[in-house]
């Protein structure tokens, strides 16, 4: 076998799944069409567009320097792939008060306004794909929940139920000053001595606002949509 | 005539001695700095593991958060000591199979310490805050370009090296460097464009990121680690290599089936349905040029029981390879979609097979090559028998511990992920003991390191043994003919070839 020989085959062994696997896929997934809705199907026209809110590029940057992607995971797997789907508040909510059984799979315009998919490394917290909207369907209001989602940064073992999680606190992520004046509305109820205060830094700002942010749980269109049809019925 | 021998000999020792002594710097450089990066990703490791299951472990500090601390450990295992490891075996390999002395060592030299520097101020990006978030390729974005022009630099003149070689036979181990030498950089250089600089579809990237991830094990430690393990056991043993087809056939496969594994920790998610697939079977295929590669090395050393037992080299190269069997069989067992799959695509599983993988196949023949090395570029032999020992005991149990702890703790959290009547609370309590398992392992590694790393920075600075005699593992072997060949002579092709000197 000549060199000529050997380097071409290592060429074309490599190359052929290097275009199928890598690059042909990789240009398909950037020309992702929007998902025309029909009004037959879908009770609506226009495009599918999950609208998401928040800092979420920011947010995300966040996420990603301090590591939550080695334990907490973004992908809710079809039933082929996993049980993800079975649990009450992963895929969406169980019981959504205004829209019933609100579970389905991530898809892939789930992850708009991100550079990068956190789909995970392991799960040794729970998946956040719909950690937003988890959080905000036990609290009353939106501030109630970014309250709770800063405390859990600040100490994820506060709460007794929790007194086992092995979620590394991010104190850092906190800042502790003298008040001047009035206190502060962002102060924390917690964490300060008399004469200071702990408030959040603007990177656990945007994180919380990213992860509250994580609402995947939107109707999908139907050619989307790979529910059972009894499970529709709920609409 | 057999003086025209003797005198062919002669030179071919002059060459040997000649080509050792071109490489004593670089690849001292590659050991030694990449043995002390292996003991600091070590530490790294060990804070990591013990906030696995006490988050509380030393949480004061924004630089040693978990989210910060794991990835630095994971990268400065693989960019500060696999690599250095590679480089190492690679330029030393080559030039040896190629006959041919090194003429770049200054630039390999200041290759190397620009590499180091990108290892560094990589690990304080990812320390300080600054980390990519994608895993292995943690790095701040400007490392990567700094990575790849060191890595031409360093490997150039091995490429060099093998097109000017004297004609004649193309040994198997230079087929598996030159493979990996021309699949790093295509690797490397794909993810690295597609994830930083062409924006594309955030999910894509993060299939590609899986992709580089599975090539990195694949396509280069594999490469590497079968090349100095097809060179180390004929040479050590005296004996040719079991089998050229299977060889053949070991190497062919390696390079049809690795390249399209890794896609499968997508499994589930919204990308093209057959990349999760697809990465599924290969990964699971690759059983095929692990056995064939394990089984033609197995074949020929095992029938030289006492030079096993005795020769370091061999005793770290065998047990790197019965770890590739290790390996195979995980890559089976682990990824089978429907059944195991979806338990270990989330789990510590995936952290068992990399480091099974980068330290229990890949660092254990660098290992014994490292000690085969040595001796030959710094004219010196082992300080020590015991070093040897304690570094190969500590090694072996502590990852027989992290492996086995990582693969079997994955399937069981796996099991209680899937459990999904059961609060999410079991998962973690089912993993607790295995994570408190692999601290204690890391420690033990740690413990072997260390005198790994003293023992070859006394070698760099030529405070080896001034002796003929090399150091084995049995203490009796000085009566006899050792395995290195005859007292005296470091560079004996073996029994039963002529002598060197």
């Amino acid at each position: 076998m000549s060199f000529r020989t050997f380097i071409l085959g290592l060429s074309a062994s490599f190359g052929a799944a290097w275009l199928a696997i890598v690059v042909v896929p990789f240009i398909t997934m950037r020309n992702l069409e929007p998902i025309q809705l029909s009004e037959a199907n879908d009770g609506s026209t226009g495009i599918f567009y999950p609208k998401r809110t928040g800092r979420i590029a920011d947010g995300a940057k966040v996420y990603a320097e301090n590591g939550c992607y080695l334990c907490h995971t973004q992908v809710v797997r079809p039933t082929y792939a996993g049980n993800d789907l079975y649990r009450a508040d992963w895929g969406g909510l169980k019981a959504d008060p205004d829209r019933g059984d609100t579970r389905r799979e991530t898809n892939a315009y789930d992850f708009f306004g991100e550079k990068f998919a956190q789909v995970g490394v392991a799960r040794m917290g729970p998946d956040l794909s719909n950690i937003g909207r988890r959080v905000e369907s036990e609290y009353a209001s939106p501030l109630e929940a970014s309250q709770w989602l800063l405390s859990h940064l600040y100490n994820p073992r506060s709460e007794a139920d929790r007194w086992k999680s092995t979620c590394p606190p991010h104190q850092f992520l906190f800042e502790t000053r003298k008040i001047k004046g009035n206190p502060s509305d962002e102060a924390m109820p917690f964490g300060a001595e008399d004469g200071e205060e702990l408030v959040a830094s603007a990177d656990a700002k945007a994180l919380v606002s990213y992860l509250l942010s994580l609402k995947k749980d939107q109707a999908v269109p139907a050619v989307l949509s790979f529910a059972p049809p009894k499970a529709k019925g709920a609409r | 005539m057999s003086s025209a021998i003797q005198n062919s000999s002669d030179q071919d020792a002059l060459l040997r001695a000649g080509i050792d002594r071109s490489l004593r710097h670089p690849v001292m450089f590659f050991m030694t700095s990449g043995a002390a990066w292996l003991a600091v990703s070590i530490v790294l490791g060990i804070i990591a593991s013990a906030k696995v299951h006490s988050p509380g472990f030393m949480s004061g500090c924004a630089w040693l958060d978990y989210g910060r601390v794991f990835p630095s450990h994971i990268n400065a295992l693989i960019y500060g000591w696999g690599f250095q490891a590679a480089f190492a075996v690679i330029i030393w390999l080559m030039a040896r199979l190629s006959r041919k002395k090194c003429t770049s060592a200054g630039i390999i030299l200041t290759a190397g310490h620009i590499w180091n520097l990108g290892v560094s101020l990589g690990l304080v990006g990812i320390l300080s805050g600054n980390g990519t978030g994608m895993p292995w390729m943690e790095f701040p974005s400007f490392v990567w370009p700094v990575f790849l022009v060191s890595y031409t630099a360093i490997v150039i003149g091995s490429f060099i090296q093998f097109r000017v070689r004297p004609e004649g036979h193309v040994y198997i181990s230079q087929w598996y460097l030159l493979a990996a030498m021309v699949w790093f950089p295509w690797v490397f250089i794909t993810a690295n464009t597609l994830l930083h600089c062409i924006p594309g579809h955030p999910l894509m990237a993060a299939g590609i990121n899986a992709w580089y991830r599975s090539a990195l094990v694949f396509l280069f430690f594999t490469p590497v680690a079968l090349a100095a393990a097809y060179y180390l056991a004929p040479k050590v043993t005296g004996r040719p290599v079991f089998s050229y087809s299977l060889a053949k056939l070991g190497f062919w496969s390696l390079a049809i089936i690795g390249p399209w594994a890794g896609m499968q920790k997508l499994m589930g998610a919204p990308i093209p349905f057959f990349l999760p697939y697809v990465g599924a079977a290969a990964t699971v295929l690759f059983f095929v040029p692990a056995v064939c590669a394990a089984l033609n090395i197995f074949r020929t050393t095992l029938s030289s029981p006492g030079v096993v037992a005795s020769s370091p080299s061999l005793r770290f190269m065998i047990t790197g390879i019965g770890g590739l069997i290790l390996l195979g069989l995980a890559a089976v067992w682990l990824n089978l979609p429907g059944s195991t799959l979806p338990l270990t695509q989330f789990s510590l599983s995936g952290y068992g097979f990399e480091i099974l993988a980068i330290y229990g196949f890949f660092s254990f023949v660098m290992f014994g090559s490292v000690y085969f090395i040595v001796p030959r570029v710094t004219g010196r032999e082992w300080l020590s028998r015991r070093l040897i020992k304690i570094h190969f005991l500590f090694s072996v149990y502590g990852i027989i511990t992290v492996a086995a702890v990582a693969l079997f703790g994955g399937l069981q959290q796996g099991i209680g992920q899937e459990e999904w009547q059961q609060p999410w609370q079991g998962a973690a309590t089912r993993a607790y003991p295995y994570a408190v398992a692999t601290t204690i392992a890391w420690c033990f590694i740690l413990f072997s390191n260390v005198f790994f790393f003293i023992h070859l920075a006394l070698m760099w600075l030529r405070l080896g043994r001034r002796s003929l005699h090399p150091t084995l593992l049995v203490s009796d072997a000085h009566h006899g003919p050792g395995p290195h060949g005859e007292e005296g002579d470091i560079d004996n092709a073996g029994p039963g070839h002529v002598a060197a000197h």
